[in-house]
């Protein structure tokens, strides 16, 4: 058990590099609406694809942690 | 949690399409329709807007047209009868100035044989004058002194006459 | 923790059984609710659709045909002028997938949650991917295109076709998955008040923006395919 939950936590790491991508693409969308804000439609549409790009990572690693502990 | 029925797969493709089917045809399709249809009628009226603009714009234009043309016709009414008017003034003074010369020629004609009648008239009452004084001192001698005073008299006389 | 897990993904999701097959024939949960989804969807649509009129319209169709623009004005902007044609399945898939998200807020599980289910959206979405290509280029050109831009890179680009669907397939079922375990933890800890706050976030929100983003990516891939 113990061991399984560790790599579990492990995989729940992923975690972080999904936070440290959608917050750079939001800090780089909302720069980006300041300075053009007649843009802010395509601007949106961008930072979604982007988000959901870098969330898939997140979702990854917690579908690999979900499959570790029921697996084990 | 991760199994996976080919079955399944196939039902909700199904799915899938019946939904779509029924999306494309019974919303879309209907919701076109009918806003194809307003469209077309929202452009018909408004060709018809356009149509009756125009032909307004065009009935305006020639309204005005006739209105220069009457106003121009109305110029030339006027000038001709300003023309005209000018002619005839033009001649009546004419007329007039050619109608006075002749009467102050006249008058000065006649002005001029009347002053010459009035002398020959005198003229003759001074020779017949002039005859009966001549007769008179033929017919009777007298003294110089009775000539001097006849002579006197008829001066006087002729001088009465004449004034 | 792991009981808890284990009996809501390790269930069995037979619902109808079949039997002959061997279960092969077996009809799953999520396939039954996703006829739920559809038989609500389908009479939604006829009900909004029936008696519509030119003129004198009543303020339901108005809002029918307002959506209806808005939404095709919305899919038109993703998938651009030259792949219009399939705004009807990128509509059907958006209003599909949302309202299966949505279908937990009325206690139901979500078909979504189901790896089945995904898995053939994103199946069909790759197959209208690679079928928008063909018709656009024609075979010769299409098998070509994975040539591009270079000959070194066609491995790359053969497995794409199985990453792109696996990444549409995963990404949703992950979503799903992730809130509907989340919503049992917190109902396990906090069983009054804060699961209703929360389900508005996970089942609403997140649900739309997971519909959205299968969507946009599948319009894109289509755009990119007809280009």
């Amino acid at each position: 058990m113990s061991l399984t939950a560790i790599g579990a936590a492990i995989a729940a790491f992923t975690g972080i590099g999904a936070g440290i991508g959608i917050s750079l693409a939001t800090a780089k969308a909302t720069d980006a609406v300041a300075r053009q804000p007649e843009a802010d439609g395509k601007i949106m549409r961008l930072l979604i694809l982007g988000c959901a790009l870098a969330e898939a990572t997140a979702i990854y690693g917690f579908v690999v942690a979900i499959m570790i502990i029921l697996f084990s | 949690m991760l199994t996976i029925s080919v079955f399944n797969i196939l039902f909700t493709v199904i799915n899938l399409l019946i939904l779509l089917f029924f999306v494309k045809k019974f919303l879309f399709d209907k919701i076109d329709a009918i806003i194809t249809k307003r469209q077309q009628e929202v452009d018909e009226a408004t060709e018809a807007a356009d149509k009756a603009t125009q032909e307004a714009k065009a009935a305006k234009k020639e309204y005005e047209k006739k209105i220069a043309l009457a106003d121009e016709e109305k110029e030339q009414i006027l000038s001709d009868i300003k023309k005209l008017g000018y002619e005839e003034y033009e001649k009546i003074v004419m007329d007039a100035r050619k109608t006075g010369d002749k009467i102050v020629k006249e008058a000065r004609q006649n002005a001029r044989a009347e002053a010459e009648k009035e002398r020959e008239l005198h003229a003759d009452e001074l020779k017949d004058m002039v005859i009966d004084a001549a007769a008179k001192i033929a017919a009777t001698k007298h003294s110089s002194e009775d000539d001097s005073m006849l002579y006197d008299k008829f001066i006087n006389e002729a001088r009465a006459n004449n004034g | 923790m792991k009981e808890m897990l284990n009996e809501l993904l390790m269930a069995d999701k037979t619902l109808i059984h079949v039997p002959f097959g061997n279960g092969f024939f077996d009809i799953y949960k999520s396939v039954v609710v996703s006829w739920i989804v559809l038989a609500v969807l389908i009479t939604l649509i006829l009900v909004l659709t029936s008696n519509l009129k030119v003129h004198n319209i009543s303020k339901r169709q108005a809002a029918v045909e307002a959506s209806v623009l808005w939404i095709r004005k919305v899919v038109g902007e993703l998938l651009g002028e030259e792949a219009m044609a399939y705004c009807p399945y990128i509509v059907t898939v958006l209003i599909f997938i949302a309202f299966s998200n949505m279908i937990g807020l009325f206690g139901l599980v979500p078909p979504t949650m189901d790896l089945n289910v995904t898995l053939a959206l994103s199946l069909m979405s790759i197959v209208l991917v690679e079928l928008a290509g063909i018709i656009k280029k024609g075979p010769k050109k299409w098998l070509k295109s994975f040539t591009e831009p270079m000959a070194v890179i066609t491995f790359m680009n053969v497995l794409e076709l199985f990453i792109r669907p696996l990444s549409l397939c995963m990404r949703l079922f992950g979503n799903i998955l992730g809130a509907t375990v989340i919503m049992e933890l917190i109902k396990h800890v906090v069983p009054i008040v804060l699961p209703a706050a929360l389900s508005i976030y996970f089942d609403i929100f997140d649900g739309c923006i997971q519909a959205y983003v299968f969507c946009f990516l599948t319009s894109l891939y289509i755009k990119e395919a007809v280009e």
